[in-house]
């Protein structure tokens, strides 16, 4: 009990002195001189505190509307028709009633055969009965308002005739909630309330001591408070952080560029044949402004043009045709991080190395659930003399399922301009089965040996957007991209 | 990358064993770089991962691959050419227009509904992707019986000449079949601009065919009725040319025709055509065992390089090896270890984890960003990513902005992705516009990348960094855009003064230009009316947009 009323808010403290058994809400309003709101809030505290509990009733009242007050004054429609026309029959337009009073006046008075209607408009016997005399209704709208389950018989034909007719009455739910005190509220209602609780903690009592030997009010602490949403990082990003973190710690050095390239860096470089059709307008974006970009130094430009018409010094055939370097001007969003990685290799790297990019790249597709139309790489080459396929092999291996958590990946055979050996990696997903992440392989010499290096370099390239849904359990790829701050604000945080 | 559809059946039959399902799927379509797209009883699709191996483009040469590595038989199945009279002569006219010509003659081949569809698959295959459609390599087939050797190749005047084009009743001038004829339609492009058109034209005069556009109805209908076949590549490439004849003759003889050569009498010069000398390549031991990274045998390198179609012997330090003469695709000797690794088995290769000790590194200018991004979730603020493709009326229309120059996309795949922005304030409206249903406040930022032209770059553009933050609630400021601004540039060692300016997306006399060092470095203010109504947001919006990539290098000459 002690603490129960150490924990009384000042709302409940108000209403508290006027409980008793079977007390409304309403009433407790009026004798408490509080809002309704205020009541409502301090008797469900109360209620939550096991003191009271309230008992909704919701009854079907019925009130009279605003015509009915104005008939009840003036008389029905039907009846001041009746009184016009008692002595003799009248034409329509000498009927002293509006237009809609005088439908419904007719509609009531012929269901009870009370006038005939012709050229004029006449009273039968029948009608003469009925002058003067009370109907159902009349009587009824007198005793308004009313709870609906009282009603007599007669008074529910009255009803049931009243409600087709506009404005007459109005029905309608109310609800009365009426209080029963517990054991504990009985107790409660006895006790004394005038002791001194301190509600706030102000700066001056903590200065002056004034709070010494007195007691706080307890606080209940399941109460429900207003929701606010914090600051938050995008989910995606921080995916892309954590990879980051792994790919440093794993002695990566990360790569950057420019987000438009020319296809010099994007393809020429990688031994990409210029008539290859990944280089055409419907697998990549072409720019209309601006469209040239400049080349490097003439000495590696005809390096590169070498390599692709003869092979080079490389011992290769090359590709054999006419290597134009107008072609290799052209400007596009970058199509692969590769390009990445054919600049830092034009730049030079001190063997051994190992350089990461993860970087957003473009592509001609369609957005939907599987597509984006920007989508984030993670590209990374290794350069030592004891690099080969096994190392390649094992560096996919160690990476992806430190990535993902899958230990059970195989390697496909594949095709890339630019690497030779060529393999997919592929990871065995518990719910969707073999999931291709993405290719790798051994440079070919057309491209290393014509930059001047001698040792083998491992590359692969792996599509990050979809290790983002394997880790977040999303189906719908346009999520890493969110545009719904709903599904921010409640989205997991990376662990 | 071309999908190709096989019959199980038919393959096994030329292959000779009988693959199941499932080792096609776990092992044999990796032989060959592929991956089973669908199946449907029977039939199965296949996608083919190398765009440069047109020889595997059909079920022959799908089966062709295959069968040493799963008989005994030897890899060089004999295609034997019969000498024949056919001659095939090449005029001059053509040498500016599309100059080589290579061409075979088939005798007796057993023509099924099956083989005319193969045949057709392959020959699109062929011309789509390594033919780069039909501009450097074409293929024509005809009924041999209804043509009168010696052929000429020659090239004529468009209106000077006309025949009956392939599915056609009427006789139509070369230029007429490009403009009314499907294919002429389709392909037409590949002759714009020329003054003459290439024809194929028998000895009494029937025209044969328009390469690349449309064969004769006269001799280029081929069906179940046909026996003997000529068939015909057009090209740009001498090589190609003989390539794209080879993978078509040695398909069609895998179906048991007899091959007859042609004479190309090019004037000077002569060539018999089809020609399946084998090629030849040498490898190193030292290079196999460098990429490899193990040590094989000589027997083992002649049994996994035999049964991927090599023929293997023993050189002074390495290995001379043959192989079939439409393997256009090995350049150098990486593509024969390549092979090898295939023909063991990735899976079988011991994977090994690389021990090289080097120190990794964040790029600086991205390491530099991430406190900055830190902080502002310190605000409160929800990070956000957003696409850097956008449009005009994004970026300039509901900005309240003049148009001016900006990465442009020549194909956009849709209107809504047709420039690159110059600045993210409007990615992060257009997000907030979205999200007018969710609740207030709404504080968001991104820190990202933004493209700018600059005449001077190599790429004629610049890549930067750039911040926009915003705040929308009601009672949203330019103080509160301030505080925070205030901490982010003061935290970061920098003093700087906020300039009046005049700026469109904000309201006049409400609208900072943020300068450091005499740089302008960002923008701060109260979104006009104007662009919130034209986002579609009921509530103010305070907002900044700091250039990071200008703050970045300010710190650096620090």
């Amino acid at each position: 009990m002690k603490y129960l009323l150490r924990s009384l808010h000042p709302l409940e403290r108000k209403i508290i002195p006027f409980l008793k058994n079977n007390i409304t809400v309403q009433e407790l309003i009026e004798q408490a001189q509080s809002s309704d709101i205020e009541v409502m809030r301090a008797a469900q505290w109360l209620e939550n505190k096991k003191v009271l509990t309230i008992k909704v009733d919701t009854k079907e009242i019925i009130t009279i509307g605003d015509l009915g007050k104005k008939y009840l004054k003036e008389g029905l429609p039907e009846q001041r028709l009746l009184q016009q026309i008692k002595d003799k029959p009248s034409e329509l337009k000498d009927i002293q009633l509006e237009k809609e009073e005088i439908n419904i006046a007719f509609g009531e008075l012929r269901k009870k055969t009370a006038i005939t209607i012709g050229k004029e408009i006449a009273i039968t016997e029948q009608g003469k009965k009925l002058l003067g005399k009370e109907s159902l209704e009349e009587k009824f709208l007198k005793t308004l308002p009313r709870d609906i389950s009282d009603l007599k018989e007669e008074e529910k034909l009255a009803l049931e005739n009243l409600k087709r007719r506009k404005d007459l009455i109005h029905v309608s739910a109310v609800k009365t909630r009426t209080i029963t005190l517990t054991e504990l509220g009985k107790k409660l209602v006895k006790e004394k309330l005038d002791f001194d609780l301190i509600e706030t903690l102000t700066p001056e009592m903590v200065m002056d001591g004034t709070w010494k030997g007195k007691e706080f009010r307890n606080y209940d602490l399941q109460i429900n408070v207003p929701k606010i949403y914090g600051g938050k990082r995008q989910p995606y990003m921080e995916f892309i952080n954590k990879i980051k973190f792994k790919l440093v710690q794993l002695g990566f050095k990360e790569m950057t560029g420019p987000l438009i390239e020319t296809e010099f860096y994007n393809f020429d470089v990688l031994f990409q044949p210029q008539n290859h059709p990944a280089r055409t307008w419907t697998d990549t974006y072409q720019l209309k402004e601006p469209k040239w970009g400049s080349l490097p130094d003439e000495l590696l430009v005809n390096k590169i043009k070498y390599a692709h018409q003869e092979g080079g010094r490389t011992g290769s055939r090359g590709w054999r045709y006419k290597w134009n370097s107008t072609t290799a001007m052209k400007l596009l969003p970058r199509s692969h991080t590769t390009a990445l990685s054919a600049r830092q290799l034009v730049k030079g790297i001190h063997v051994p190395c190992k350089h990461f990019a993860i970087a957003r790249c473009y592509r001609p597709d369609v957005l939907d659930a599987t597509h984006l139309i920007e989508f984030n790489q993670m590209e990374g080459f290794v350069a030592d003399k004891s690099i080969n396929f096994r190392t390649l092999l094992g560096m996919l291996k160690m990476f992806t399922t430190e990535i993902t958590g899958i230990d059970k990946i195989k390697f496909n055979p594949s095709y890339f301009p630019f690497t030779e050996p060529s393999v997919e990696v592929f990871v065995k997903h518990p719910d969707l089965g073999w999931v291709e992440l993405g290719g790798a392989g051994i440079f070919r010499p057309e491209i290393t040996e014509t930059l001047g290096i001698d040792v083998p370099v491992m590359a692969w390239g792996l599509g990050l957007d979809r290790l983002a849904m394997f880790n977040f359990r999303i189906k719908d790829i346009r999520h890493l991209f969110s545009q719904d701050l709903k599904w921010l604000r409640e989205a997991r945080v990376v662990v | 990358m071309p999908t190709i559809d096989i019959s199980l059946k038919d393959l096994n039959s030329l292959v000779k064993k009988e693959l199941t399902q499932k080792r096609l799927e776990e092992e044999a379509v990796l032989l060959v770089k592929g991956e089973i797209d669908k199946v449907e009883g029977d039939k199965i699709t296949i996608t083919c991962a190398d765009s440069n191996r047109p020889d595997l483009w059909s079920t022959e040469g799908i089966a062709r691959a295959l069968r040493p590595y799963y008989t005994e038989e030897k890899w060089l199945q004999k295609y034997t050419v019969l000498p024949s009279n056919v001659y095939l002569h090449v005029d001059r006219t053509v040498d500016d227009i599309r100059p080589f010509i290579a061409a075979a003659v088939l005798e007796n081949v057993a023509i099924t509904e099956n083989l005319l569809l193969q045949m057709i698959q392959l020959q699109e295959k062929v011309c789509m992707t390594f033919g780069r459609k039909r501009k450097t390599v074409a293929i024509g087939l005809y009924d041999f019986d209804k043509m009168t050797p010696p052929l000429t190749y020659k090239a004529v005047k468009p209106t000077e000449c006309s025949f009956i084009p392939l599915d056609f009743k009427k006789e139509m001038t070369l230029k007429d079949i490009l403009k009314t004829h499907h294919k002429g339609i389709e392909y037409g492009h590949l002759l714009e601009g020329l003054d003459k058109y290439p024809i194929i034209v028998d000895s009494k005069g029937v025209i044969a065919s328009m390469p690349p556009i449309i064969n004769s109805q006269a001799t280029g209908k081929v069906s179940e009725d046909t026996k003997n076949l000529f068939v015909e590549v057009t090209g740009t490439s001498r090589e190609e040319v003989h390539v794209a004849l080879t993978i078509m003759v040695a398909a069609l003889a895998d179906r048991g025709g007899t091959i007859k050569s042609v004479t190309i009498d090019y004037g000077e010069k002569k060539f018999i055509t089809p020609n399946f000398t084998p090629k030849r390549i040498k490898v190193k031991f030292t290079d196999i065992e460098r990429i490899a990274g193990m040590k094989l045998s000589l027997k083992e390198l002649k049994k996994y390089l035999g049964r991927y179609g090599y023929d293997v012997k023993k050189a002074k330090d390495g290995l001379e090896l043959e192989y079939a003469t439409w393997r256009q695709d090995i350049l150098h000797p990486i593509d024969v270890i390549e092979d090898l690794l295939i023909s063991y088995g990735y899976n079988y290769i011991e994977p090994l984890v690389p021990a090289i000790a080097t120190v990794g590194s964040v790029d600086e200018l991205e390491a530099f960003c991430e406190p900055i991004r830190n902080v502002l979730v310190g605000f409160g603020g929800q990070e956000l990513l957003n696409f850097t493709l956008t449009n005009k009326e994004t970026l300039f229309t509901k900005m309240n902005l003049q148009e001016f120059p900006l990465v442009e996309i020549a194909n956009p795949v849709s209107l809504k992705w047709t420039h690159i922005r110059n600045w993210v304030l409007p990615s992060v409206l257009e997000f907030l516009e979205k999200n007018t249903m969710q609740e207030y406040p709404q504080q968001v930022y991104e820190l990202g990348d933004a493209v700018v032209i600059d005449e001077k770059a190599e790429t004629r553009t610049k890549t930067i960094k750039r911040l926009a933050w915003v705040l929308a609630e009601k009672d949203a400021n330019f103080t509160k855009a301030k505080q925070i601004l205030d901490y982010v540039l003061t935290g970061l060692g920098l003093s700087y003064e906020i300039l009046d300016t005049e700026h469109n997306s904000f309201i006049s006399g409400r609208c900072g230009r943020v300068v450091v060092n005499g740089i302008e470095v960002a923008y701060i203010g109260e979104m006009h009316p104007q662009v919130l109504t034209n986002f579609k947001m009921g509530f103010p919006v305070c907002a900044f947009e700091i250039n990071i990539s200008e703050i970045f290098k300010l710190k650096q000459k620090k």
